[in-house]
Order: C-alpha cells, then sequence, then structure tokens
C-alpha cells in the first residue's frame, strides 16, 4: 500500500486531500501541529516550520520504501497591508508557508529517491500572478514555493520524482473565513474561469498529480481557474 | 568486529563503480566525488550518500546525518574523495 505524507492535514484543503487519499486506499500520514478530533488516518504531531518537530514526526519514514508522495498543504495566511504587519508575522508566514515547504521536502526526498519514483505536490495561490492587494506577504511565501518547486523538480528528476505546485484562487476553508465576501468576489472575477473553486476541485487537480498519467508533468503550476 | 577504513573505502568504491557502471573499477581511494573531475554526478552523488547512510547505521553503529548543519559545512573536503569520506565516516564512528 503507497504512503502519502500530507501536511496541514487537520483542516482545509490537507485535510480533504488526506481523507480523498484514505477514501481510495492510501495509507495517509498526516501532519498536523495539533492532534484533535477523529481522522481516519494517522495524524502525528509537528510545527512544519521547526526542523527538529519536523524530523522527529518523520524520521522513521526515511528508509520506507512505501512513501509514494507529500502534499504539503500546511499554510497560514495574514491580510495585511505590509506596512502594517508586524516583523513577527512576517517570519511566521515565511516560516510556515515557505521553510516549512523546504524542510518537508528534505525529509521525505530521500524516501522517494530510494524507491526511485513518487510524487510532491506544494501548494501556492492565485494571488501570486493576481498580486492581490493586502497579501503581499502572504504571496511572497508562496512565489517562493513555486520557485523552490520548479527548482527542486530538476533536482529530483534523475529519481523519477515529479515536483508540481497547485495554485488554488479563494476555496471556503479557515483559510480565509475571515476576508469579506466581496473581497472573494473581487478575486474569482479576475480568474479566467469566474467560479469559486471548491475543494474537490482542487483535490481533481492533485490526483491528476498523483496518478501514473503525470509522470510527465513537473516543475509546473497548475492554476486551479486559470489566471 | 565494526568495519575498519579499508573495508568503508571498499564500500564506497564498489558503490561508485555502481553508480557509474565501471565494471572494470577505475575507481580508488582517491577517486573524486565533487569537483571538475568528479566521478559521479549531482543525482549519483545523492544515491551514494544514501547508501553511506544506511552503511553507516548497519556497520558503524551511528547515524549519519549528512544534511546536519555541521556536516554540510565541511561538505567540500569531505566528499573531496572516496578516501576523505571514509576517513570522515571512521572519525565519526569514533566520535
Amino acid at each position: 500500500m503507497d504512503t502519502v505524507i500530507v501536511t496541514g492535514a487537520s483542516r482545509g484543503l490537507g485535510r480533504h486531500c488526506a481523507m480523498s487519499l484514505h477514501e481510495r486506499g492510501y495509507r495517509v500520514i498526516g501532519i498536523s501541529r495539533s492532534v484533535k478530533g477523529d481522522t481516519p488516518y494517522e495524524i502525528r504531531s509537528a510545527d512544519v516550520a521547526d526542523s527538529a518537530s519536523l524530523s522527529k514526526a518523520l524520521g522513521d519514514l526515511k528508509r520506507d520504501k512505501s512513501v509514494y508522495a507529500l502534499i504539503n498543504a500546511a499554510g497560514i495566511a495574514s491580510m495585511n497591508l505590509v506596512i502594517t504587519t508586524p516583523a513577527e508575522t512576517v517570519r511566521k508566514i515565511i516560516n510556515t508557508n515557505l521553510v516549512g515547504t523546504i524542510l518537508a521536502c528534505q525529509l521525505v526526498a530521500p524516501a522517494m529517491i530510494r524507491r526511485g519514483s513518487g510524487r510532491i505536490i506544494n501548494f501556492s495561490t492565485l494571488g501570486v500572478p493576481l498580486a492581490i492587494k493586502g497579501e503581499a506577504i502572504y504571496i511572497a511565501s508562496k512565489a517562493g514555493v513555486e520557485g523552490f518547486s520548479r527548482a527542486f523538480a530538476r533536482e529530483m528528476s534523475p529519481h523519477g520524482v515529479t515536483v508540481n505546485t497547485v495554485a488554488p484562487g479563494p476555496i471556503d476553508t479557515a483559510l480565509i473565513e475571515k476576508v469579506p465576501r466581496d473581497k472573494i468576489d473581487a478575486v474569482v472575477s479576475r480568474q479566467i474561469i469566474e467560479r469559486q473553486a471548491e475543494p474537490s476541485d482542487v483535490w481533481n487537480i492533485v490526483s491528476l498529480l498523483l496518478s501514473a498519467e503525470s509522470s510527465m508533468i513537473s516543475g509546473e503550476t497548475i492554476h486551479v481557474g486559470g489566471a | 568486529m565494526p568495519a575498519g577504513k579499508e573495508e568503508v573505502e571498499k564500500f564506497i568504491c564498489d558503490e561508485v563503480a555502481m553508480l557509474v557502471g565501471d565494471a572494470n573499477s577505475q575507481i580508488t581511494p582517491a577517486t573524486p566525488l565533487i569537483g571538475a573531475n568528479r566521478a559521479v554526478d549531482s543525482a549519483d552523488l545523492v544515491v551514494l550518500l544514501l547508501a553511506v547512510e544506511d552503511y553507516a547505521r548497519d556497520n558503524l553503529g551511528f547515524q549519519w546525518d549528512w544534511t546536519s548543519d555541521s556536516a554540510m559545512s565541511e561538505a567540500r573536503s569531505v566528499l573531496r574523495n572516496i578516501g576523505s569520506l571514509a576517513d570522515h565516516l571512521v572519525s565519526q564512528r569514533a566520535a
């Protein structure tokens, strides 16, 4: 049974992906800062921004050849103007979204190299191409994820591992629960497909990238809804 | 009895020979792992380091974390050639 590691697996898109994977028979190992509530898949507690914490949670998988994929869905946002965002918030966003993604890749990639195949799927945002006002720091962290993924894809290619990025627009999850409706509608109106995507739309793309048929797709960013 | 330096070198030489498909084994402890005349490309170097990590755990009795800050800061000298990597592993076992 193939194993898929999902960060941010206790809520939002991470939870949706983890549930969908579990339903399709994958062994899912979810990573979450806090372990609470019932999930039908294994959840391990770790802060993705903390290398020691993440290493403790994932260390035993380094030689596990059942590890097929890593989905880096852990992320935080703080919608604010740059000049009114505290420095600590800036660091927290970059550390969780960008550094956390890099650290998880570092820890899980050796298992895929040993296996000789694998899939890494990172998360960005439509905010990167749309340059949404009030999201500059969040967008900076996600633009970093896109650049990292593209270059890391080249590094992993000889080992049969693809690395791609999925970039959704606003999805109704906890991440944007405080964003006013009119702002969400304004972003959706700038998508090529002017419909707010559902978690299942994101899963459909994740599912494609996990499939054997996606073996020639790597280093790409797929914008959910188009930008 | 734990593996000695010669044994460690032999293991690394064999791994490199396998990675580069060198059946006649022109690979020696002096074979460079990095730099202009390196025997392996960067992808094979990663595979080699993973194999060495397993070897250190199974035969030298310690967990070699080549992604640690200290290992990486010395990486250029440690990976100079097969002999320097073997020296490093033997010294780490002793430490």
